[in-house]
């Protein structure tokens, strides 16, 4: 279950629907040639404070065209291009959904372009768990009700987690959103066809392993994650289980080696020994890739309930045999931590392994405590 | 401090389960989880296993150990073909499907089981607002996930993969070993960490609930707290907890405000987080507005503030544990070796004749008195599992000798023969025969039974059944005689309806006659003939003198028990023709030119 951020054209399409007049442009698309009157650009990649940053443009057609040449030589490849709502900045309202356990919870101030969070008073909040409480809310709130049912409707069909209307102009009977960010439940892809993967915006751009991972999650029912933290690590993380990974990294923190960490990730959910296999291939490949003079790999992990440590480790001892010589020429050393079913054989053949590459740091089972192979990853890069 | 789920009118959730409610159905297949749940069973004691039934298509049954015997789950393909038998003991949902049909068939669960304590959904992946829909509708159960490993109730509940699946993993966790420790964990793998730590330092579990990682597990920790809290067997709690959300503030009030009163020894994990310039490793996308601040640190702090013990290292949070007051445990012995060296058949049968019983034939110079329809009993006993009453034993004899031979016309026979004079051997000539059994020849007497239980079952009105039938242009098995008609009834048949006298009440035999009422209005040869009779008066029989229901009789149709009444005698019927083409070889048979009708190709065209 993740949130993820969607472009701002796709949430407008999916609260206003047809009558949205925006037009979403890529890189190589340009500009209608029948742009009358004035139009407001935006970079639509999910960055925050645009305006601040210079990547929000209004005005004609020829004011437009040349800002957006300008944000693609800064590297921006997803705009959005609207009318422009002449309005006075009194005019101004923040409206903001998010689905929290028992309902939507819906925020509202009067004045907008606030930041709620340094203004918390200026901020009214409802939650509304039943249909009936639309009309409440929009009577308290002063929001014009079909808007406000309207838009909790496409809220809820098209599994939206967040959504952020800052600022909103109401007149009468309807609403404007100048600006919107919104967040989907990543999960209900499968069930909705108003948005799909393609709308996702990413702010931060990942590294080229940190994207084959992430292809790889998308098509297991196991758990694969990696983010790169310090490409010049000297401790590489090869990691099992959501909890048990932070666990060991904060011991990491706790021994105030938290720089050296090179990348945090973790395998779970009973992956495959080729999915295994693929994913130790992108620890070990950034471990290599590494500039730090002494460098270690630690493979740990909790006593896992059903992951198979046998079969996953085979998978892992499939990538080091491929990466055997320059690990050993890089001096690497391989601590490990791990227990589960078939932890016996599954750590009897790793320390088999590791001898006999002349890799082996240490190897132990449950009955050491899970912070023990990062302890000695530690030891052996400080000496 | 009580709530829906902690306190009810047949004691807490937790009493009921060490009371023995355990009865689970799990929904969707993971061999490796059910085996261990019966491996606990087994290992605590249970004489028989607490999953009642899997939910999956294409099987009936599903072979798993149950100790080192094989026993055979059964498997239904959807919640309303669960036995009542089994439906009475449903208690526990073990969903193991996807998180795209999770949510869907937790609402069918609960609706059709609404007497169930609760759950286990399995699946990462299920949408938060399915989530939050099932915390709307399902509050007063427990729930644990979307996602984690479940809920343990040692030496009487394992819901799920918590605690390992091998059996040298329920051991190293003395899962079956009830305990005084609360366990509760957002992470699956950390639950089975814990779990081990608070054994190995010498302490028992007394119940562990993996609440999941998602956004809104549907039993919140605030509920399992309050579990735990009014748990007479629970005297201490062991948390783990990460980074994001307000989950560890709701332990921090309860227990300023002397809601919970036991001790707590919690870690809060994430404190890393602290080396990135950013979040976004860790970090949910959270509400704008946060009441709290959702730091490991914060968190850790909040809780030591309110009176937990919650050290900033993971060594130091073992320590923490094994400080804990102990109380007295009794572990039993139990062999985990002959559970993790058990080696499954490749075949599952029954013993169909016991090899070990001798007949006595003649007994002092005499012929030892045999029951009567002897045969015909032992071939019953043999198809069905099961000793059978005379008037069965009888009725089945009676069908044996009708249906024995039709005469050398009827296609089977004439195959039988024909074979046998090609020069082949008795088992292919009588091969052939049977070959040829099946919808045209032979194959009424199934097709006939599956009519009449389908007819009675529906309580439609026997012309309705007709009118259906006509509508559908379908014949209606057991019906119509080329020879015998209304007048010129068969008299085979009149000799089995006798057998309807014996019994007190016969519905298949009556709608079978009721159809016929309806069919002969229209044709006159539209009689019941003997393969309808034989049908029904065998449904009628099976259910009274031998307690068959309606479900076990559709299950017969299903398997074609009823044509084996047909291939069984009619077997001697083909022997009988190919000993006589055998003995009278007359050679190859070959069929006269005149007899065939040979039409003129279409594509030959005249020069």
């Amino acid at each position: 279950m993740a949130r993820v951020k969607i472009s701002e054209y796709r949430a407008k399409r999916i609260i206003l629907g047809d009558l949205y007049r925006g037009l979403e442009l890529h890189e190589d698309v340009k500009l209608p040639r029948a742009l009358k009157g004035e139009w407001v650009a935006k970079v639509d990649q999910g960055v925050k404070k645009r305006f601040k940053q210079g990547l929000v443009a209004i005005g004609s057609r020829a004011k437009l065209a040349s800002a957006l040449a300008a944000w693609k030589k800064k590297g921006f490849s997803r705009f959005i291009v609207e009318p422009f709502v002449p309005h006075k900045e009194n005019e101004e309202r923040y409206l903001s959904l998010e689905r929290v356990r028992d309902g939507v919870r819906v925020l509202h101030a009067k004045a907008g372009g606030v930041d709620v969070e340094a203004h918390p008073e200026a901020v009214e909040t409802f939650i509304v768990r039943e249909q009936a409480d639309i009309k409440k809310l929009a009577h308290g709130m002063k929001l014009p009700e079909t808007f406000l049912a309207d838009l909790l409707e496409a809220f809820n069909a098209n599994f939206l987690a967040f959504l952020e209307l800052n600022p909103l102009i109401v007149r009468k009977n309807a609403a404007f959103p100048l600006d919107a960010a919104a967040l989907v439940d990543s999960t209900g892809a499968f069930f909705t066809r108003a948005w799909s993967e393609s709308d996702i915006v990413e702010a931060k751009p990942t590294s080229p392993a940190e994207a084959r991972v992430k292809a790889l999650d998308a098509t297991t029912p196991a758990s694969l994650k990696l983010s790169v933290l310090n490409q010049n690590g000297s401790i590489f993380l090869l990691l099992s289980a959501g909890g048990g990974s932070i666990v060991i990294a904060d011991q990491a923190e706790l021994a105030g080696a938290g720089k050296l960490i090179g990348n945090y990730g973790e395998y779970s959910g009973g992956p495959t020994r080729e999915e295994t296999y693929l994913y130790a291939k992108e620890v070990i490949g950034l471990l290599l890739r590494s500039k730090a003079k002494r460098k270690a790999l630690v493979i740990a992990g909790p006593v896992a309930n059903f992951t198979d440590v046998k079969r996953t480790f085979l998978g892992i001892i499939d990538a080091l045999s491929e990466a055997a010589v320059p690990l050993r020429q890089a001096k690497v050393k391989v601590f490990v931590r791990r227990g589960g079913p078939n932890e016996a054989e599954g750590l009897a053949l790793m320390r088999e392994f590791l001898t006999r590459e002349k890799l082996l740091g240490a190897v132990s089972g449950s009955e050491a405590v899970i912070t023990k192979a990062i302890d000695e990853a530690i030891s052996f890069i400080r000496v | 401090m009580t709530t829906k789920l902690s306190v009810r009118r047949r004691g807490t959730i937790l009493e009921r389960v060490r009371n023995g409610e355990d009865g689970i159905l799990a929904i969707g297949n993971h061999p490796a989880v059910i085996q261990s749940i019966l491996d606990l069973d087994f290992l605590s004691g249970k004489r028989t296993p607490s999953i009642l039934g899997i939910i999956t298509g294409n099987r009936k049954a599903y072979k798993c150990f149950f100790g080192t015997r094989e026993i055979m789950i059964p498997c239904f393909k959807d919640l309303e073909h669960v036995p009542p038998h089994a439906r009475t003991r449903v208690r526990w949902m073990l969903n193991l499907q996807s998180g795209r049909r999770a949510f869907d068939s937790t609402m069918r669960f609960f609706e059709a089981f609404p007497q169930a304590l609760g759950g286990h959904i399995f699946a990462e992946n299920v949408p938060e607002a399915h989530a939050a829909e099932l915390i709307r509708r399902f509050s007063g159960k427990l729930i644990a996930g979307p996602s984690g490993v479940g809920i343990l109730v040692p030496g009487h509940l394992k819901l799920g993969a918590i605690g390992g699946i091998d059996a040298s993993q329920l051991e190293a966790g003395k899962l079956k070993t009830p305990g005084t420790i609360a366990v509760v964990s957002t992470s699956g793998g950390m639950t089975n960490e814990l779990i081990r730590a608070v054994a190995a330092s010498g302490h028992r579990v007394s119940f562990s609930v993996c609440i999941g990682g998602d956004r809104f597990p549907v039993t919140p920790l605030s509920d399992v707290l309050a579990l735990a809290q009014t748990d007479p067997q629970t005297e201490a709690l062991v948390y783990f907890g990460e980074l994001g959300g307000s989950d560890e503030y709701e332990i921090a009030e309860l227990l300023e405000k002397k809601r919970f009163t036991k001790p707590v020894v919690a870690y809060v994990a994430g404190i890393i987080d602290e080396a990135f310039d950013e979040h976004m490793q860790f970090g949910h996308a959270k509400a704008l507005v946060r009441s709290h601040d959702e730091s490991a640190r914060a968190k850790r702090d909040a809780l030591v503030k309110a009176g937990a013990v919650s050290p900033a290292t993971f060594p130091e949070f073992l320590q923490a544990i094994a400080w804990l007051p102990r109380a007295a445990v009794r572990d039993t012995v139990a062999d985990i070796n002959a559970l993790m060296n058990r080696t499954p058949s490749i075949l599952s049968t029954r013993e169909v004749v016991d090899q070990s019983e001798i007949p006595v034939f003649v007994r002092a110079g005499k012929l030892a008195r045999r029951s009567e329809n002897a045969f015909a009993a032992s071939a019953l006993k043999a198809l069905l599992g099961r000793d059978v009453s005379p008037i069965t034993a009888a009725y089945a004899e009676g069908v044996f000798e009708l249906l024995m031979d039709h005469g050398g016309a009827v296609s089977g026979a004439v195959n039988t023969m024909v074979t046998a004079r090609a020069g082949k051997d008795m088992v292919s000539s009588l091969a052939a025969g049977l070959l040829t059994v099946g919808p045209r020849f032979g194959g009424a007497v199934n097709d006939a039974a599956r009519a009449w239980l389908s007819g009675v079952a529906s309580g439609k009105d026997a012309s309705d059944f007709v009118e259906t039938r006509a509508r559908e242009s379908s014949l209606i098995p057991g019906i119509g005689h080329r020879k015998y008609r209304v007048g010129v009834p068969d008299p085979r048949v009149a000799a089995l309806a006798q057998f309807a006298t014996l019994l007190k009440k016969h519905p298949h035999y009556d709608f079978a006659r009721a159809v016929e009422v309806a069919t002969t209005a229209k044709n006159g040869q539209l009689i019941l003939n003997v393969d309808g009779t034989i049908a029904a008066l065998f449904l009628d029989i099976l259910a009274e003198c031998e307690k068959y229901s309606r479900a076990e009789l559709e299950e017969l149709v299903d398997v074609e028990f009823f044509n084996a009444l047909f291939i069984i005698p009619r077997s001697v019927g083909f022997i009988a023709h190919f000993i006589e083409q055998k003995l009278h070889d007359e050679g190859l048979f070959r069929l006269p030119e005149e007899l065939l009708f040979v039409r003129p190709s279409g594509k030959k065209k005249k020069k």
